[in-house]
């Protein structure tokens, strides 16, 4: 069985946030919802300041503690590593939102159909519809719809209902096909590696051996999946800039 | 014995089945407030849980568990007093207490039925939850114990208390003619008062008044465990949310306790029922707990306030000198003042029920306010990773809905009134000698 795993590399992350868009559109996320959220860092005082980026997707730990908490067992691990929601057994208690240390849960506060930018975007606009089309959102990407995985759940249906927790999924909907998550595979320099750690032929194995890596928040004992290598961990120093407008 | 009262060519005591045009004005008032409450819940159900000021943490700074689960908290702690006392006062055979126990059992039901009712409102899918926490119940989850073990335990053993409890009164009543007649009959159950049937109730209502303190200390000991074994966020993680919870839970339950027993007694006329001893004993267990409450107040600031952890000290600025600071302080100084009111009147030895009502208001008033800041600022300003710090406010859909639970535990707690003696028709002191 594969164990998949993410590694972020900090000195190539240009802080572009191409994965966060393209998180947004193959999983359709709403409008305040980032399932992968970048950080923009600023340190010092002007004019000595330095800018540094850190991506934040769900950090699939193997002692995840949402996973702890969830009453229905909703939010489950998997074998290969991925740490996933049902969206049919979901309560929205919102507990495993406060569990998890990272803050990468969001919890569907309305119906999709209105959480699509349909109040701050004029989608009939004949400008913008020489872009989409003329197509209107939600958008909706079928692959969401359907079961994954041996347990045969609904895990990948983000934002597909009102009243539940949805977040990062490694696009699992991908992943079950082969290919790499969205993120990974749009990232324009390569900071996103993603694979199955337990193959040593892995390109992500191959970086692992060459570059030391570090976990986000290891003092909380989470053992999260998604490695950083290079920059540095967060700290209370670092002053978050240019945060996405995250109002639903 | 009980006040009597002559209704429709029927004799019912403590004014059972008898309407008048105030009882009336107040049941319209509460189903009026419940009733918008409920127009808010379905504002809330069609649109979702935008209506409300709770939003994500993280990126969008906000506070995911708001008003709900601080009520939550407040209605599910205010229910421990109640059936503790009813059950220390059989076991201990504290016969100054026994005229309020069905008081304090009643109080522990309605805020129960309550707390349990905003536990499903809060949740995303109502239905969903019930069906789904008993398909695939998780127990290691607190949650388990919020929900699961308050309903299917606490719930139903203070049900069964409070029905037993008043079968034998069931009977007697049932014997009057009246509109209610057929209720009663059905409570007594064919309760015939004989002696072996008195003293198997005796020996019944024993064993569960020592089973019943167990079983809640258990599961409102999960209320605080919700928080405490969060390592991931600054304010919860600790050993002492559980014994905190039980602590306030009893100053608050005690608090709202004996306002209950002075609108009651009020309500029947000054009944010597009630008389001073019952107000001097609950005097007594509210000052040993609203100093304990105290106490945990003032170590939680000084633990605080010493910190080493980054977070943890981030935290405690915005509490102590920040936004919540007011809230803060507030809490501390109504929890003061209202254990100096008790002070005084336990030094002078003159328990009075005006001032002892006021110091329950205020003691009250500062539990909620701590269900608050334990419940709010460590999701708003408390996260590990560098967020933004949030903001968070109920809005007129979280006080209209909540507004409603009160009216709505006011409204249960008043038809028991009207519809069965609210004070024990006979003394139960024999209960320990028989059992």
């Amino acid at each position: 069985m594969a164990k998949y795993s993410m590694v972020v590399d900090l000195d190539l992350c240009q802080g572009c946030r191409a994965c966060t868009e393209a998180c947004k559109i193959e999983n359709n996320t709403g409008s305040g919802i980032f399932w992968m959220h970048v950080f923009r860092f600023e340190e010092g005082e002007y004019p000595e300041t330095k800018m540094s980026f850190l991506p934040r997707p769900c950090q699939h730990c193997d002692n995840a503690p949402c996973v702890k908490v969830c009453p229905v067992g909703a939010r489950f691990k998997r074998e290969d590593g991925l740490v996933l929601t049902d969206f049919d057994r979901c309560i929205g208690c919102r507990y495993c939102e406060l569990a998890c240390p990272y803050g990468v849960n969001y919890f569907t506060w309305q119906s999709p159909e209105k959480s699509h930018y349909q109040d701050v975007v004029d989608w009939e606009d004949d400008d913008l519809a020489l872009v989409t089309g003329g197509l209107v959102p939600p958008y909706k990407n079928p692959d969401l719809d359907l079961k994954y995985g041996e347990e045969q759940r609904y895990t990948a249906g983000g934002n597909h209902a009102k009243g539940v927790i949805e977040k990062c999924t490694f696009c699992v909907q991908r992943v079950e096909k082969g290919m790499n998550p969205a993120c990974v595979e749009t990232c324009p320099v390569n900071a996103l590696i993603f694979g199955d750690t337990d193959s040593p032929d892995s390109p992500i194995s191959h970086y692992l051996r060459v570059r030391q890596p570090w976990r986000l928040l290891e003092e909380a004992g989470t053992h999260p999946r998604v490695m950083y290598v290079g920059g540095k961990p967060p700290n209370p120093s670092l002053k978050e800039i240019e945060r996405p407008k995250a109002e639903v | 014995m009980a006040v009597a009262t002559q209704t429709s060519g029927s004799l019912l005591p403590q004014g059972v089945g008898r309407i008048t045009r105030t009882w009336r004005l107040f049941f319209l008032g509460m189903i009026l407030i419940a009733g918008f409450g409920l127009y808010a819940y379905l504002r809330e159900v069609s649109s979702g849980m935008i209506v409300t000021n709770m939003r994500d943490t993280g990126t969008m700074g906000g506070a995911p568990w708001g008003l709900y689960v601080v009520m939550v908290e407040y209605f599910i702690g205010v229910s421990f007093a109640g059936i503790v006392i009813a059950a220390v006062s059989r076991v201990f055979r504290i016969r100054e207490l026994q005229p309020i126990s069905r008081i304090a059992e009643l109080l522990t039901v309605g805020s129960l039925m309550v707390g349990l009712l905003a536990v499903l409102i809060d949740l995303g899918h109502p239905i969903r939850g019930v069906v789904n926490m008993l398909l695939y119940a998780r127990p290691q989850s607190p949650f388990f114990g919020t929900f699961m073990l308050v309903a299917m335990g606490v719930l139903p053993a203070s049900l069964v208390y409070l029905y037993l409890g008043a079968r034998q009164d069931a009977a007697v009543v049932a014997e009057q003619p009246s509109r209610l007649q057929r209720l009663h009959r059905l409570w007594a159950a064919g309760y015939s008062d004989t002696e072996a049937e008195r003293l198997r109730h005796r020996k019944v209502m024993f064993w569960l008044s020592v089973g019943i303190v167990p079983l809640i200390v258990v599961a409102l000991s999960t209320e605080g465990l919700v928080f405490g074994i969060q390592v991931g966020r600054p304010g919860w993680f600790g050993s002492l949310q559980g014994p905190d919870f039980l602590v306030l839970a009893a100053a608050s339950g005690l608090a709202n306790l004996l306002v209950l027993t002075a609108i009651v007694r009020r309500l029947l006329g000054n009944t010597d029922r009630i008389g001073p001893s019952v107000f001097k004993w609950l005097g007594r267990f509210l000052l040993v707990a609203a100093a304990a409450a105290l106490y945990f107040m003032i170590v939680e600031l000084i633990t605080l306030m010493y910190a080493t952890p980054e977070h943890e000290r981030l935290l405690a600025d915005e509490l102590i000198r920040g936004s919540y600071a007011w809230i803060f302080w507030v809490s501390i100084a109504l929890m003061a003042a209202g254990l100096v009111l008790l002070l005084v009147q336990a030094g002078t030895r003159r328990w009075q029920i005006g001032p002892l009502v006021l110091a329950s208001v205020l003691i009250s008033t500062a539990a909620l306010a701590e269900r608050y800041l334990t419940v709010i600022p460590s999701q708003t300003h408390a996260t590990l990773l560098p967020y933004e710090p949030g903001s968070y406010f109920p809005n007129w859909i979280e006080f209209a809905v909540v507004a409603g639970l009160f009216a709505l535990g006011a409204l249960l707690i008043g038809l028991f009134i009207k519809a069965f003696p609210i004070l024990p028709l006979t003394d139960d002191e024999e209960v320990i000698a028989d059992a």
